[in-house]
């Protein structure tokens, strides 16, 4: 029988054993649902800060200052509605209850319920102005063209010398979110691979097991079909956030430009950083018997995978910075800080390959000496062994 | 080998294995020839389990080889194989059928060979119905049947079984031992290790007994028996023990009358008068020594 068609049975079983299990469909299903959410309520939030600013009138009105305000209210790039108040106090009271935003007195007071904004400040302000010049100009006979001439704005340009790119904010903040979920990901899968290792040595299905296939083969089959289901988790993962993303309501934002790259960088370093990881973990879970001994086994793993997320954190906040940029070359952490600096668009094609091509070494080595430990530990039970016994126990 | 001589046959010859400071075999060997049953005896700690491990590759010999019809056993023979570790152990959460099927196909059979086979060993054992649940829900003694099943279901040319009688009520030693004389005389060559020497002897054609990692004493329980030169003498006279009084006579454990072992020439027409004279001589028996008798004196203990 081919060796490869026995590592896809144990593969399968471990993919389908875990994926048919009720805690997991409930827990793949509440957390998808959250993340479908997630896009609306942000489009719900966002939408109630857009809405329209109330401006009261009260008092004394001017004439013609409600279209004077809306005009004024174009060229600031805002949208108003124009609300009249018979009295100063109902003004006030409405003012207080924040549903009008300024309110202009008699022509010529603006009140504010609390600090004013300088904006609504300067609109009003150049409409009360608009307006009385208007009049002003108006009994002095002038024409209309002559008045719109005096009291009209003069169009200037603005020019920003450096665009703020929403893009790519948004860009570089989902690549971070992938690396979180990457750092997640590797962890709990990873920790899978280990607790699944052990189950087998404490439950002593492994002898059953191992009179068929040969340790390496366990292990394989068990790292691709975990592996597997880590990838479907991501998959429907980040497939809801994009769907998700379609409902957030995002002006300016491309969301397939964004999601799609940072998507399928998830995917590829979450291949590459947890075949590296998971070997390290099946390597560290079969040196303890028992579930309780695991915890301290697992430190080995986390204390290479803790600064890779940390340096993922620095990478975003200055990802040209020596260290996230030394780091994202070297096997252990290149998953978790290289897709950042990429987003960034600071990382050279050279240094991606570089990235790329160590840890693909690194996860090779890590699967020979996963594999050899792993065999030399696999069937001593009782108490925990050193990894350096089982690497020696498996030449025996 | 000559092709017209390939009976399947298993043959561990002269296997050696230390631990550490422990020696757990000792140049150990034996043969079983196809479709017969070897009773694998010896004291705790002797080395029965290592030397099953051995012909699964779960250990590594430092000498010694494992020979399946006269050919090297690798991967590809070990599938015909099947292995019942004295660590018993399935998976907990998984139901019984999805687990053996899995097994059996690991052994190399079909989804369709796997699951005919599994809903058969679990009709056979005892175990019909029982496929749907998982195993935590079985009692222990039907767990015990699942892990045979196990071993079973991929229908091996060779069974081993490490203690497969321990831990089963008498209905489950007879209806276990029932199978295995069948599956014996469909060809299926057998290897099970117990303490239950009575046992051994009413299910078995062939032992081996090991000690301190080296097989004292292997064969044909028959030839074994006639071999030996002592001989168990049974004297009951007027209901009560009566041990003759001659030199080299060991008192043994039994039930009912007198038990002893003497050597073969004894003479025993002389012992007899001696036991007429005594008083009435309800049952007088002089046979073959016992399998426990052999293994008494084959450990040294």
């Amino acid at each position: 029988m081919n060796p490869w068609r026995q590592v896809a049975l144990l593969a399968k079983r471990e993919f389908l054993e875990r994926v048919r299990s009720k805690p997991f469909i409930i827990t793949m299903s509440l957390l998808v649902v959250a993340i479908l959410a997630i896009g609306p309520v942000i489009s719900m939030i966002s939408g109630g800060a857009d809405e329209v600013t109330k401006v009261g009138l009260a008092g004394e009105e001017l004439p013609g200052i409600e279209q004077e305000l809306y005009d004024q209210a174009i060229l600031f790039d805002i949208e108003i509605e124009v609300e009249r108040f018979p009295t100063r106090a109902e003004a006030e009271t409405t003012l207080t209850d924040g549903r009008v935003a300024v309110v202009l007195v008699d022509g010529t007071e603006i009140v504010f319920h609390t600090s004013g904004s300088s904006q609504l400040t300067a609109l009003v302000h150049n409409a009360v102005d608009t307006t009385l010049k208007t009049e002003a100009l108006t009994e002095l006979g002038l024409s209309e063209n002559e008045i719109a001439l005096v009291v009209e704005p003069v169009p200037v340009e603005v020019t920003t010398l450096e665009e703020q790119n929403a893009q790519d904010e948004v860009k570089r903040g989902a690549a971070f979110v992938g690396a979180i979920f990457l750092y997640i990901s590797i962890i709990m899968f990873g920790q899978f691979v280990a607790m699944g290792t052990v189950e087998e040595k404490q439950n002593r299905v492994v002898e059953v097991i191992l009179s068929r296939v040969r340790p390496w083969q366990v292990l394989v089959g068990k790292v691709v079909g975990i592996g597997l289901i880590g990838l479907l988790q991501l998959v429907m993962f980040s497939g809801a956030a994009y769907i998700s993303a379609q409902f957030a309501d995002l002006p300016d934002i491309d969301v397939a430009a964004i999601g799609l790259p940072v998507i399928a960088s998830l995917l590829f370093w979450f291949v590459l950083g947890y075949t590296f990881y998971a070997f390290l973990y099946a390597a560290v879970g079969s040196t303890v018997s028992r579930q309780e001994d695991l915890q301290g086994a697992l430190m080995i793993p986390i204390a290479l995978i803790l600064p890779g997320y940390l340096l993922a954190i620095f990478a975003a906040e200055d990802p040209d910075a020596l260290l996230p940029t030394v780091a994202s070359w070297l096997p252990p952490w290149a998953p978790f800080v290289m897709p950042v600096r990429i987003a960034a668009g600071v990382a050279q094609p050279w240094e991606i390959v570089v990235a790329v091509v160590g840890t693909v070494l690194g996860a090779i080595a890590l699967v020979w000496i996963g594999s050899r430990v792993y065999s030399g530990a696999l069937l001593r039970t009782g108490g925990k062994i050193s990894l350096r016994e089982a690497w020696k126990a498996a030449a025996e | 080998m000559d092709g017209s001589e390939a009976l399947s046959m298993l043959e561990l010859i002269d296997l050696s294995k230390r631990f550490g400071d422990v020696v757990a075999l000792d140049g150990a060997g034996f043969v079983v020839e196809s479709g017969r049953i070897l009773g694998f005896l010896g004291p705790n700690g002797a080395g029965k389990t290592t030397a099953m491990r051995v012909v699964f590759g779960l250990v590594r010999p430092e000498t010694g080889t494992v020979s399946w019809n006269g050919g090297p056993v690798g991967p590809a023979e070990r599938l015909r194989f099947g292995y019942m570790p004295e660590e018993r152990g399935l998976y907990p959460k998984m139901k019984v059928q999805d687990q053996l099927v899995h097994f059996s196909r690991l052994s190399g059979l079909s989804k369709t060979e796997a699951n005919e086979s599994v809903d058969h060993w679990l009709d056979v054992l005892g175990l019909a119905g029982r496929g749907d649940g998982k195993l935590d829900d079985l009692s222990h003694g039907n767990q015990q049947r699942a892990q045979l099943a196990a071993a079973l279901a991929p229908n091996p040319e060779l069974l081993i079984l490490d203690e497969p009688f321990a831990g089963l009520d008498p209905l489950g030693v007879e209806s276990l031992a029932e199978t295995l004389r069948g599956l014996a005389s469909e060809g299926v060559t057998i290897v099970f290790s117990s303490h239950q020497l009575d046992l051994v002897e009413d299910v078995c054609q062939d032992v081996a007994i090991i000690n301190e990692g080296r097989v004292v004493l292997s064969g044909s329980l028959d030839d074994i028996k006639n071999r030996s030169k002592k001989r168990r003498l049974t004297i009951d006279v007027d209901g009560e023990p009566w041990i003759p009084d001659m030199p080299g006579v060991e008192v043994v454990d039994g039930p009912g009358p007198s038990h002893c072992i003497v050597d073969d020439d004894a003479p025993v027409a002389d012992l007899l008068a001696a036991a007429n004279t005594a008083g009435t001589v309800n049952r007088f028996v002089f046979e073959p020594p016992r399998l426990t008798d052999l293994f008494r004196a084959a450990v040294g203990s």
